[in-house]
């Protein structure tokens, strides 16, 4: 709406000064790197220069061992989120609508949401294995949780008013749901299912590091063990621009899905 | 009429027994506060001809909104009788409309669907909804905003999308809860008069709740003075005057100078407890 209110060449400028003005600091990131590791401050296989770490990263392209890593990863991420989000949304709505329910399950969730799911790898691990069931697990964990607190709060916050809107144009169960409660949720449930993924990459990265036979984090940590830094730092950047992505991903979406908001 | 009968609508042919006619009978209304039993509305007689506007001015607290909850029968717990052309309100019907006070669109929906919605749940035919929903939304003057959203709307043309929707099922009565109250004192002149012309248009039997004596004046053939604690009829003020109105008019004048010294009067119930007097705050007396 802004948008509209300036001429679009000046619009345009404001943007693109915008964008100028997010590379500065990733700029400015790399040129402490480069000039730490030229003041021989840490031994060279300790701080790896930021040259030496994109010819890795440019040379594991070429070879495909990164998009492998990535896409197991990905994989991953996707299978437990499909499993956790499904699950969080069902939790949700039933605690939400269920004084009975909710009275049962709250504290349980609330103090199982207070440990860290990191804490639950030793756990899995001895149950699942190192194998994909644990990583999807960790996954699917990692996303219930958000998602559950927020169709619980979205469903909970459904202003009693429109359900009297609902009841005086006699509309039946049918639409009441489809056109009054689903959409009323969708604005906090996206954003439930946004973070939630985010919170899931993280959890999953970390999870590969600590166990796991190939992804993202897995690279990382053989890197680590065979002294190999640039791989490590190559995995670095590579993990935080795929989170970047997922959540820029989410919030273009969750945009869309609430584009009658008010601007 | 050239029209051929068998296509007149029942409510056309002249043999239709009353509709909208509202008959209100002992009606008293309690809200259990702190396990304590509070009446809100005690032994409230009222009847509305078909056809006629009535409003009701009252301090807040004295149940004015309560009862149009009663009415339009969101709530069906309550002492007494509501009839409607004879039959008895158990829970909503869409012979009684409503409008809010907030209006209420949906902010997901345009003005167009929103107004659509309140016709899902009718007979009328699929293919001629689309051309009621924008007769409607000619009737309240909002032509060009049919795919507009509520945010897109000023507060004046969301409240007059809100009195189309409640319009579209055709109501025998329709119910106005303080409907112009959120709206600044320019907005709130330009749609009471809107209103007027929407009410000679249509002829539905309205009843408006209003903090503004004004307000009620312009629009109502009768005006209800309600006193608060527990919510009584105070007295009816017939406003002999035909529609469309001068605000200019005399009679409003005095008629408004007289129940503005009516409402701030301290109330004439025996034993009523002085503390417990509730006087018509300044601004809304206006």
């Amino acid at each position: 709406m802004a948008g509209s209110l300036v001429s679009p060449s000046l619009g345009e400028a404001r943007a693109f000064a915008g964008n100028l003005a997010a590379l500065a600091p990733p700029v400015l990131l790399l040129a402490l790197w480069e000039v730490v590791s030229l003041s021989h401050l840490f031994p060279e296989q300790v701080l790896v220069p930021p040259a030496e770490v994109f010819r890795t990263l440019f040379a594991m392209t070429q070879s495909g061992e990164l998009q492998r890593h990535v896409g197991d990863s990905l994989h991953r991420l996707s299978v437990g989120f499909i499993l956790g989000a499904a699950a969080g949304l069902a939790f949700g709505v039933t605690i939400a609508l269920s004084r009975l329910a909710e009275a049962a399950f709250v504290p349980l969730f609330l103090t199982l949401w207070q440990v860290p799911v990191i804490a639950l790898v030793p756990l899995l691990v001895m149950f699942l294995g190192i194998g994909e069931p644990f990583k999807v697990a960790i996954v699917a964990i990692a996303s219930f949780f958000p998602v559950a607190l927020a169709a619980f709060d979205a469903v909970r916050g459904v202003p009693r008013a429109w359900f009297e809107v609902g009841r005086v144009y006699r509309l039946s169960l049918a639409d009441t749901v489809w056109r009054i409660v689903v959409p009323a949720t969708v604005p906090a449930v996206v954003t439930g299912l946004r973070i939630g993924l985010t919170r899931a990459w993280v959890v999953l990265v970390a999870s590969e590091l600590l166990a796991a036979d190939s992804g993202i984090g897995q690279m990382m940590e053989m890197g680590r063990q065979l002294f190999q830094i640039d791989v490590v730092l190559s995995g670095v950047i590579v993990s935080g621009l795929v989170g970047f992505a997922i959540d820029r991903g989410a919030r273009a979406i969750e945009q869309h899905a609430t584009r009658w908001r008010a601007a | 009429m050239s029209i051929d009968p068998s296509l007149r609508l029942p409510a056309e042919t002249p043999n239709t027994p009353v509709r909208g006619e509202l008959a209100i009978a002992n009606l008293s209304k309690s809200f259990r506060i702190g396990g304590q039993l509070r009446p809100v509305l005690e032994g409230i007689n009222l009847t509305l001809r078909p056809g006629e506007f009535v409003s009701i001015v009252g301090a807040s607290g004295c149940g004015k909104s309560t009862l149009l909850r009663l009415i339009v029968g969101l709530d069906d717990d309550y002492q007494g009788e509501i009839r409607l052309d004879g039959e008895r309100v158990a829970t909503t019907s869409l012979d009684r409309g409503i409008v809010f006070q907030d209006h209420r669109l949906f902010p997901w929906m345009t003005l167009e669907q929103n107004i659509e919605l309140a016709l899902r749940n009718t007979n009328v035919p699929k293919a001629r909804r689309a051309q009621i929903v924008a007769e409607h939304i000619a009737l309240v003057g909002l032509e060009g905003f049919e795919k507009a959203y509520p945010h897109q709307l000023s507060g004046g043309m969301a409240q007059r999308g809100a009195i189309a929707r409640a319009l579209v099922t055709e109501p025998k009565l329709l119910l106005l809860d303080e409907p112009l109250g959120a709206l600044d004192a320019l907005t709130r002149v330009n749609v009471q008069t809107e209103l007027q012309r929407i009410w000679m248009a249509q002829r539905s039997t309205m009843l408006m709740v209003t903090h503004d004596v004004e307000e009620a004046l312009y629009l109502g053939d009768r005006v209800i003075v309600m006193s608060p604690n527990p919510g009584r009829i105070r007295r009816i003020v017939d406003v002999d005057l035909p529609h469309p109105r001068d605000r200019r008019s005399p009679l409003l004048h005095r008629l408004k100078d007289e129940i503005l010294a009516e409402l701030t009067a301290a109330p004439v119930e025996p034993g009523g407890v002085s503390d417990n007097l509730v006087r018509l705050p300044a601004r809304e007396a206006r």
